[in-house]
């Protein structure tokens, strides 16, 4: 039964991975991290890259939501249709992967990877697997 | 940005301002038990946060089986089964009833928000019950010193999104605004459409499943918009129903358009 804490163990397994957390996007709150972390401070991190998540699950562009704020989409899917977002740096990758869970939450993974040695492809299928993995045991 | 730097506490200073010097002294002491506080209750264990509750915001009981993650039976046997070894986490776990990870997640996350609450300034002394342990039992203990952070970060998070608290405690009403420039967000059109002018915050989130403090950050957001706002106390004394938290207000009526006024003129430096 896998926990956050051997989740991120598994994110750090993937190649050029640098340092990874799992964060509330609402809050900005890192409920997890390991490695390092591009500016020092994880907490700082995950505030920063929290803002970055909430401002992509409620853009209306990537949300299929009416323009009018109608009834459209009302309540149906829990979270958000996105999935994550890659942010690339002259020297690394940003992945965040948005967590779908059973209860009200607002969580993602944040992985950073060396640009070098990080693999794109397979760090989004794997960070994919490990983000459902996390919550369905 | 239409930030306002206001530090009261601790002008001049750079050192945080100490939410709690009992909460202090109990995690030096490496202290087992819970600490009472007028609006929520912390349980530490050998100086570690355990677990935190507070009426202002949903338990783990209600975040769980509101969103279909566990059943209400579920959780009564569980409790049932568990409570009285105090291993109710472990329990839901092991059976299969939810993913570890996901109980992770959710106790984490209440645990923070109940904090957030417990930890709010009072002038009713605490009390601390040595040897107490609640029936969730360990899940992931938290440092008290990461718990002071991220509940005085957020109260700063709220401020810098929308200084006035006026909405946190008080019956909600949508106001007859349109939102202008942007289109509200599914989660936060959620709440709007509880605004109803007798819901507080807490009810709307207890309502919804959903954390009281994430249900803040929304409206604050709200209340920046114009979207939403408090409704102000009667004059009459109503009776209130009981359980429902009376918070002071600071200002009996504050200058709502000259607060718009103001926020207008920031956003626009």
């Amino acid at each position: 039964m896998p926990g956050i804490d051997e989740c991120l163990l598994e994110v750090m397994r993937l190649p050029g991975a640098r340092g990874a957390s799992v964060v509330d996007w609402t809050s900005g709150l890192a409920l997890g991290t390991i490695g390092e972390s591009p500016n020092g401070d994880h907490e700082a991190t995950a505030a920063e890259t929290a803002e970055v998540a909430r401002m992509t699950a409620e853009q209306p562009a990537f949300a299929h939501l009416a323009p009018d704020g109608g009834p459209q989409d009302r309540g149906e899917a829990p979270g958000t249709p996105v999935e994550d977002v890659i942010v690339t740096t002259h020297d690394g990758y940003h992945m965040l992967r948005f967590v779908e869970t059973a209860f009200d939450s607002s969580v993602f993974l944040h992985l950073w990877l060396d640009r070098s040695e990080g693999n794109l492809a397979l760090a989004r299928m794997r960070l994919g697997e490990l983000a459902e993995r996390l919550v369905l045991a | 940005m239409s930030a306002i730097a206001a530090d009261p506490d601790a002008p001049g200073t750079d050192r945080p301002p100490v939410l709690s010097p009992m909460l202090r002294r109990l995690a030096a002491e490496r202290a087992t038990g819970a600490l009472m506080r007028d609006r929520g209750t912390l349980y530490l264990a050998d100086g570690q946060v355990v677990h935190a509750e507070s009426p202002a915001t949903p338990g783990i009981d209600v975040l769980l089986t509101a969103g279909g993650a566990l059943r209400h039976e579920g959780w009564w046997d569980a409790v049932a089964q568990a409570g009285a070894h105090r291993r109710v986490g472990r329990y839901l776990v092991e059976g299969g009833h939810v993913p570890g990870g996901a109980l992770e997640l959710c106790h984490l996350g209440a645990l923070y928000d109940a904090a957030f609450f417990a930890l709010a300034p009072t002038g009713t002394p605490a009390r601390f019950r040595y040897g107490v342990a609640h029936w969730i039992g360990p899940v992931r203990p938290v440092p008290v010193a990461a718990v002071e952070r991220e509940t005085l970060r957020r109260r700063e998070f709220l401020d810098r999104i929308w200084p006035d608290p006026a909405c946190d405690g008080a019956p909600l009403l949508r106001t007859s605004a349109h939102p202008s420039d942007a289109p509200v967000p599914a989660r936060q059109r959620r709440l709007l459409e509880l605004a109803d002018g007798v819901r507080t915050a807490s009810d709307i989130a207890r309502t919804l499943g959903r954390s009281a403090f994430h249900v803040l950050v929304d409206l604050r957001r709200l209340a920046a918009a114009g979207l939403v706002e408090a409704v102000r106390a009667q004059p009459l004394p109503a009776s209130s129903p009981a359980g429902r938290i009376a918070l002071p207000e600071v200002t009996a009526d504050p200058d709502i358009a000259l607060l718009r006024r103001l926020r207008d003129a920031l956003e626009a430096l």
